[in-house]
């Protein structure tokens, strides 16, 4: 399997005679995947993302393969002499951009995570949830390879919370690999690929895969053709389908994915034709959504 | 490393905190150098100043981004190629003001030895001066790689550590730096100009030695 990037029997320890964080961990990270790493406080998740982002150097073991990578921090300090734009433009220049592709990107992103107001006042003055946006922000403009989430969802608004679990559906949809860590178990439920625990300095990947909760979904009514199957860009998108009637699908997905498996439908050759999508009902309807109130039980 | 060089230079620039090296450099050849003096002799004095300050400017680089702030730019390509681009910001930093002071003290001096007996021209003086600057400017970046973060992280350690290293480079017999000063100065005794290209060369060497082994250790220190 072509692996973006791995890690081989891999050990990290701080210091020269310092007690061992992490030892003999073994982990393949393909394009394209999506993986969750898991555990307690103090564990050594944040060791291990480092690994990936290859911000550290294993004391023991191989670390293969050099991905175009990005990586967002827990707490991303704003005590930096620029302003967002400013700021976002340098570093999408270090991710390999033009300075004006650049700049037109950061714009884009600060405008989807809801930052686009403050885009041009210094980072100093920026409040905890911005500044976080603006490293979110940073992670995207290259369209990198793999994405290294710690915690990245800390401090956000909720629409930006769903937005980056968005965006974290079109990079993976791009074919690009993405590793997160957070604290809360719906974070992008149902959709990880695997699901890793930091368990006494080593790693455990997590079998009981059905068990992990779900989140919110979106139920799409759909057209297509009778008995087939969903094209395969939409099966990647972790949806299940119920054919209610010959052609006549009901879809869930996870509400991260919606708009990857709509793309999807109506890409596909002979196309689909959609005809409903209920967003998940603990979510409040914005007022140009054209869903109708969702039926009760509409949620499977 | 075009982006990340631009990338430090702007943070470096923005930053504001190259001002207080600056301004105790402009003081120190305030207080050090007048016109009319023998240029050689203010030359000599000019390059010595300098190594220290380009060891506090490579202080401030190597510690001017927030460690978050700092992971984000080092993921994207690489934390050694991060770390170097911060220490080659000092360095251009360190040499443009090295070349500034040069050029002024140069212009402002006496074209005579000490006892002002010897004409000692200008441009050929000026032309000493050059290399001797820019040898005390890599010696120190040089000092300044090797006493701060990765090497020495905590400020209590760096700080001592990284004056005594510059003080030592300017003064102990054998450094590059005091070759190329101590060469200035006994010129303007005998009034005979030497182009110090040999501690130059051993400069280079030192620094770009300095850098690869603080680039290599940056990802191998803990954040």
């Amino acid at each position: 399997m072509h692996c973006a990037l791995r890690l081989s029997a891999v050990g990290r320890r701080y210091g020269i005679r310092g007690p061992w964080v992490l030892r003999g961990v073994d982990l393949a990270v393909a394009p394209g995947t999506l993986i969750r790493i898991e555990g307690a406080n103090g564990t050594g998740k944040s060791t291990l993302l480092r690994l990936l982002a290859r911000l550290d150097a294993p004391t023991e073991g191989r670390v293969t393969g050099r991905p175009r990578t990005a990586y967002v921090p827990e707490r991303f300090p704003a005590a930096l002499p620029f302003t967002p734009l400013g700021y976002l433009t340098h570093l999408g220049t270090v991710h390999g951009l033009s300075r004006a592709t650049a700049r037109r990107t950061a714009g884009t992103w600060l405008e989807r995570f809801g930052a686009g107001g403050y885009a041009d006042t210094p980072m100093a003055r920026l409040s905890k949830g911005s500044s976080q946006k603006v490293a979110v922000a940073q992670s995207l403009l290259g369209e990198p390879e793999l994405l290294v989430l710690d915690e990245a969802w800390t401090g956000l608004d909720a629409a930006a919370r769903a937005e980056l679990e968005r965006a974290v559906a079109e990079r993976t949809a791009a074919g690009g690999a993405v590793v997160f860590v957070d604290h809360d178990p719906a974070r992008l439920a149902g959709t990880p690929d695997a699901t890793y625990t930091v368990l006494d300095g080593g790693l455990k990947p997590r079998t009981d895969g059905g068990s992990s909760p779900a989140g919110p979904l979106t139920l799409i009514v759909a057209r297509g053709p009778a008995g087939g199957a969903l094209p395969p860009d939409a099966a990647r998108t972790g949806a299940t389908a119920l054919e209610t009637a010959p052609g006549g699908y009901r879809l869930t997905v996870p509400a991260s994915h919606s708009d990857i498996l709509l793309r999807a439908l109506l890409t596909a050759r002979p196309p689909w034709h959609v005809v409903r999508v209920t967003p998940p009902p603990d979510r409040t309807p914005a007022p140009d959504d054209l869903a109708p109130p969702p039926e009760p039980g509409s949620r499977p | 490393m075009t982006a990340l060089l631009r990338y430090q230079l702007d943070l470096l620039v923005r930053s504001q905190r190259w001002l207080p090296p600056v301004i105790l450099y402009a003081a120190y050849l305030g207080i050090g150098v007048q016109s009319g003096q023998p240029v050689l002799d203010s030359l000599g004095f000019t390059a010595g100043g300098l190594l220290p300050v380009a060891a506090w400017l490579v202080r401030i680089c190597v510690t001017g981004e927030p460690d978050a702030a700092r992971a984000c730019a080092a993921a994207a390509r690489g934390p050694a190629r991060a770390h170097l681009a911060a220490l080659l910001t000092a360095l251009l930093a360190a040499a443009a003001l090295g070349v500034v002071a040069t050029s002024v003290v140069t212009l402002i001096s006496a074209p005579a030895d000490n006892g002002h007996q010897i004409r000692v021209p200008l441009l050929k003086a000026g032309a000493a001066g050059l290399p001797a600057t820019l040898a005390c400017a890599l010696i120190g970046a040089a000092v300044g790689a090797l006493t701060n973060r990765p090497v020495l992280r905590s400020t209590g350690r760096a700080v001592p550590a990284m004056l005594l290293g510059a003080l030592l480079s300017v003064v102990l017999t054998g450094s590059p730096a005091q070759a190329a000063v101590s060469g200035l100065v006994t010129g303007s005794r005998t009034g005979r100009i030497t182009v110090p290209l040999l501690p130059l060369a051993a400069a280079l060497v030192l620094a770009a030695a300095a850098f690869a082994t603080a680039a290599r250790l940056s990802s191998r220190r803990s954040p």
